[in-house]
């Protein structure tokens, strides 16, 4: 008989952290099997090879490097995988990223976050940044333009509304805006493309769930994140006097919600004392919205986690101590860090503007004027004909057709005239404006004449006058010319 | 299944009401009490020796009243402590003294044991006198409970006069029966057995307190053994029964005060109104009234994997517990872990020939199994489950970096050792041992 000893406790819960990481791999996997499902409806199968290229190549970068790492310190390869769970990192990452990532980034991404940010700080346990965290801002900033949004799964809701300075004070324009993404219950439901994970804030609740019933993760920082930023965006809200949809947006759209259960959650990276989490995920929810409404990127989640990461080690140091003597202090601390928050979007919200996105002015070539045309000589040899006349108090308009180049040496069997609007005074017999109604010469070469640089010359001409033709387009110049004899033949005929 | 999410659920909602920048503070576990709680109790007879262990808490200090070769009788007093408390011992059977040997006793200390022959016949004596409960006073308690040597028997072995010398006003006596160490059935089977001494216990408890209400403290779980007290307490409109939840460590205190009376208090619960004594401790209280008997026998759960017929056994205090597990068919491996208690609080024991003490309450006995440990991923369930309220993985951290100055700020000497920490650790960490380790740390630098 062996008696063997162990200090008590000698009993233990069957729970044990390869349980955790398994069943968070799970909830992990769900978010993709949803995603891929979208991408194979919207999208077809194409997408979602490209998905699942992503996720291998992510996870084969991951647990390379580890055994790698393992090999070169001569330690049990599988011991040591099954005690470091590198693949987690890696879901993670791709679940961030938008489908129009190229294969090359998410493996540097991976790299970077697994080699530098985990194995080089002494691996599992050790690190002190959220790895898929560090891993998207290495790809934020050395493949930016890269892993952007292409052009078939464009607009995402935070690209959409960063663009607009986070902020829609029109009420007619916000249901317009909403309806891009289905209203806010599509945002809720996830079905538009963005971070292949990141879109539907109902599954990643429901994941997040399960995830705490089951002990993974502490319902504390999902719980406190999102309610902070809500609170916080409903205080935007109130400032500038929009409706409930605006607090809704900051949780549902971006990756609030998928960071709020699968990073933050991050036991490595966060505070040990439910009170210092509690405290993390307050100041993670601040920094977000911070970064979102007042910073230069369109979104503040990944930037929150890393800061909030640096200082969890201080928070924890804070909440040291008898937890039981401690309660006031927290309590205290939790509503301080939070009423700062509460004053920054009170000050934030007052100074927020809608930037109106004007339309963009339409390009105008440029254009170089050549031979005078005189205008009693143009009309020798085509005439315009004159279509309509109507009289605008001392105006007279005249719309004019006339045979351009199209017609005249175009030699094409359905060539059509032009058609130019005139207008002239009527007491001084001069043209006031001269509009082109209707080009039919040559694309980028007759059009060339609907160009203010051109039209302009026309201002207070009468029959003696002369004005330069467009070069290259001098037949179709011409016919300008000759609409404007014509008219201001009409005009003076007319009296 | 889904009644462990049903329950996971309640546990979430507790922990949202309770504190939620706390923690729980407790954790349900699993009781294994199904192996013991339904079949028969064994009665053990004495072997050919038993050995009276000279050690109360950690006092050593024993007037022995009795020599080699002096003829005992079953309740002949054989020892009494002599410090500043008195707790006398009783010799289990009758027989002849044959000498003092030191032996390791179930705190793993090298003890002093009077060694008494037994003659199997059983001759008793009378050292307890007749007690007339009805006409004593308060005081006159007192004494008999001193004179009867009864102590805290859920295991801490404090002499339970002392806790009555308090000038504090007390309301009530809560009778602590919620054992919520996993597998030990001992105390619900001693209050099915010996309801009538249960009674008369708690009957002199209140008069030693001077309280009103006399409150029983049980698990919601066993609802048998609630029903069958509340029938039994009926002709006694001051008792009544306290249902708490099936969670570890109920049983503490502090924790089982604070269930109950929605109070926290700073050292002792008589601060709160409140006096705790053990469910066994009252029945060891009513047997000396009713029946002039010390506590020479005691009901000992041995349970585990590691033992081949898992029971209850009555045995006189002073059996090795070799005796007891040959009793029950041995081991079931070779190789095993034996426990002086539950698994949770009691001590490791380095062999079986330690003997059981009126406050041993059970034998754990488990297969050893390996289970392979991991680095700590700071997740902080430790934190959020230690029921004093401390932060243990910082504790641990503190001791590894020897920095005694935040040991001390994190209160490492409030720790009760209760195992939650290390019971609930995904990475399978000793992190009650780290405890441990900080608080002599702790103790040293105090001491200098």
């Amino acid at each position: 008989m062996k008696f063997t000893y162990k200090v008590s406790p000698t009993m233990k819960t069957r729970q044990s952290t390869q349980q955790i990481m398994f069943l968070l791999t799970l909830g992990l996997m769900a978010v993709v099997l949803f995603s891929s499902t979208f991408y194979f409806v919207e999208y077809g199968i194409d997408y979602v090879i490209h998905l699942w290229s992503l996720l291998a190549v992510a996870v084969l970068v991951a647990v390379g490097s580890e055994v790698v790492w393992a090999y070169l310190l001569k330690k049990d390869v599988l011991a040591y995988l099954k005690t470091s769970f590198p693949w987690v990192t890696a879901i993670i990452l791709v679940l961030m990223v938008p489908i129009s990532t190229p294969l090359y980034p998410i493996a540097i991404g991976t790299l970077f976050a697994i080699v530098v940010a985990k194995l080089l700080f002494g691996g599992f346990g050790h690190n002190v940044f959220n790895l898929a965290g560090v891993g998207r801002t290495v790809m934020l900033f050395s493949f930016g333009a890269s892993i952007v949004p292409d052009l078939i799964t464009s607009a995402t809701p935070i690209s959409s509304i960063a663009n607009i300075g986070w902020i829609i004070t029109d009420p007619a324009l916000v249901e317009p805006f909403l309806a891009q993404f289905g209203g806010i219950t599509g945002l809720l439901l996830g079905w538009y493309p963005g971070g292949l994970g990141e879109t539907s804030a109902l599954l990643i609740m429901i994941i997040g769930a399960f995830l705490a019933i089951k002990n993974v993760l502490d319902w504390r920082i999902p719980v406190f994140y999102i309610g902070t930023l809500f609170a916080l965006a409903s205080i935007i809200a109130v400032v500038q006097g929009i409706g409930v949809w605006y607090p809704l947006y900051h949780i549902f759209a971006g990756g609030a919600m998928f960071a709020a259960v699968f990073m933050l959650t991050d036991p490595v990276t966060n505070p040990t004392s439910a009170s210092g989490r509690i405290i993390f995920a307050i100041g993670a929810a601040i920094i977000t919205i911070l970064i979102r409404v007042q910073g230069n990127y369109p979104g503040g989640v990944v930037f929150s986690i890393l800061i909030m990461n640096m200082l969890s080690p201080m928070i924890d140091r804070f909440t040291d101590g008898w937890q039981l003597a401690l309660s006031k202090k927290y309590v205290i601390s939790m509503v301080s860090v939070f009423v700062v928050g509460a004053i920054l979007m009170g000050v934030v919200g007052l100074n927020m503007k809608a930037i109106v996105i004007a339309e963009p002015e339409p390009e105008v070539p440029d254009i170089t004027l050549s031979t005078p045309i005189s205008l009693d000589q143009s009309a020798t040899a085509v005439k315009g004909v004159v279509l309509s006349s109507t009289t605008e108090g001392d105006f007279e308009v005249v719309l004019v057709e006339i045979r351009g180049y199209s017609v005249l040496e175009g030699g094409y069997d359905d060539a059509l005239p032009n058609k130019i609007e005139v207008k002239i005074n009527k007491t001084t017999l001069k043209v006031d404006s001269v509009k082109v109604v209707e080009i039919k010469d040559t694309n980028n070469i007759g059009t060339k004449v609907d160009n203010p640089k051109f039209l302009d010359q026309f201002k207070d001409v009468d029959e003696t006058s002369s004005v330069d033709a467009v070069s290259g387009a001098t037949v179709t110049s011409l016919s300008v010319v000759r609409a404007v004899f014509a008219a201001l033949e009409h005009v003076k005929g007319g009296e | 299944m889904a009644h462990e999410v049903i329950s996971n659920v309640k546990k979430v909602e507790r922990k949202v009401t309770m504190s939620f920048w706390i923690g729980s503070m407790q954790k349900h576990i699993e009781g294994f009490k199904e192996l013991t709680t339904y079949n028969d109790i064994v009665n053990i007879a004495a072997p050919k020796e038993v050995y009276i262990p000279l050690i109360n808490g950690v006092s050593t200090a024993f007037e022995v009243l009795v020599k080699e070769g002096d003829r005992v009788f079953v309740n002949t007093k054989v020892a009494v402590r002599n410090d500043r408390f008195v707790v006398p011992l009783f010799s289990p059977v009758s027989g002849v003294v044959k000498g003092i040997k030191k032996m390791m006793h179930s705190s793993l200390k090298q003890v002093d044991h009077i060694v008494i022959e037994n003659d199997e016949l059983y001759e008793s004596t009378n050292s307890i006198p007749r007690f007339d409960l009805e006409n004593a006073t308060k005081e006159e308690v007192i004494e008999f409970v001193k004179d009867s040597g009864i102590v805290g028997m859920g295991g801490a072995g404090f002499p339970t006069y002392f806790k009555y010398l308090t000038p504090a006003t007390l309301h009530y006596v809560l009778i602590n029966a919620v054992e919520c160490e996993p597998y030990i059935t001992s105390d619900y089977r001693m209050m099915e057995n010996y309801t009538q001494d249960l009674i008369t216990g708690f009957i002199a408890l209140k008069k030693m307190a001077n309280a009103q209400e006399v409150h029983i403290a049980i698990k919601k779980s066993k609802k048998t053994l609630i029903k069958y007290i509340q029938e039994a307490i009926k002709p006694y409109p001051f008792a009544s029964i306290k249902e708490v939840d099936d969670v570890y460590p109920m049983g503490w205190e502090r924790t089982l005060v604070y269930a109950i009376y929605k109070k926290r208090y700073d050292r002792i619960p008589c601060e709160v109104n409140v006096i705790v004594n053990n469910a066994t401790t009252a029945i060891a209280l009513g047997q000396a009234i009713n029946h002039q008997q010390g506590p020479t026998h005691k009901m000992v759960t041995v349970s585990g994997n590691g033992i081949k017929n898992p029971a209850n056994v009555f045995v006189p205090v002073g059996t090795p517990a070799s005796h007891i597990i040959s009793q029950l068919g041995g081991y079931t491996g070779d190789q095993i872990t034996c426990v002086a208690g539950g698994p949770m609080m009691g001590k490791t024991m380095t062999n079986d020939a330690w003997v059981i003490t009126p406050y041993t309450n059970a034998i754990t006995i488990t297969q050893t199994v390996k289970i392979d440990d991991m680095t700590c991923l700071r997740c902080g369930t430790c934190n959020d489950h230690c029921p004093a309220g401390l932060l243990p993985v910082r504790i641990n951290n503190a001791e590894q970096a020897k920095n005694v100055d935040l040991i001390a700020q994190l209160h490492a000497e409030l720790c009760i050792e209760c195992g939650l920490c290390t019971y609930v650790c995904p990475s399978k960490l000793e992190v009650t041992e780290g405890v441990r380790k900080a608080k002599r740390a702790l103790a040293l630098k105090k001491g200098v």
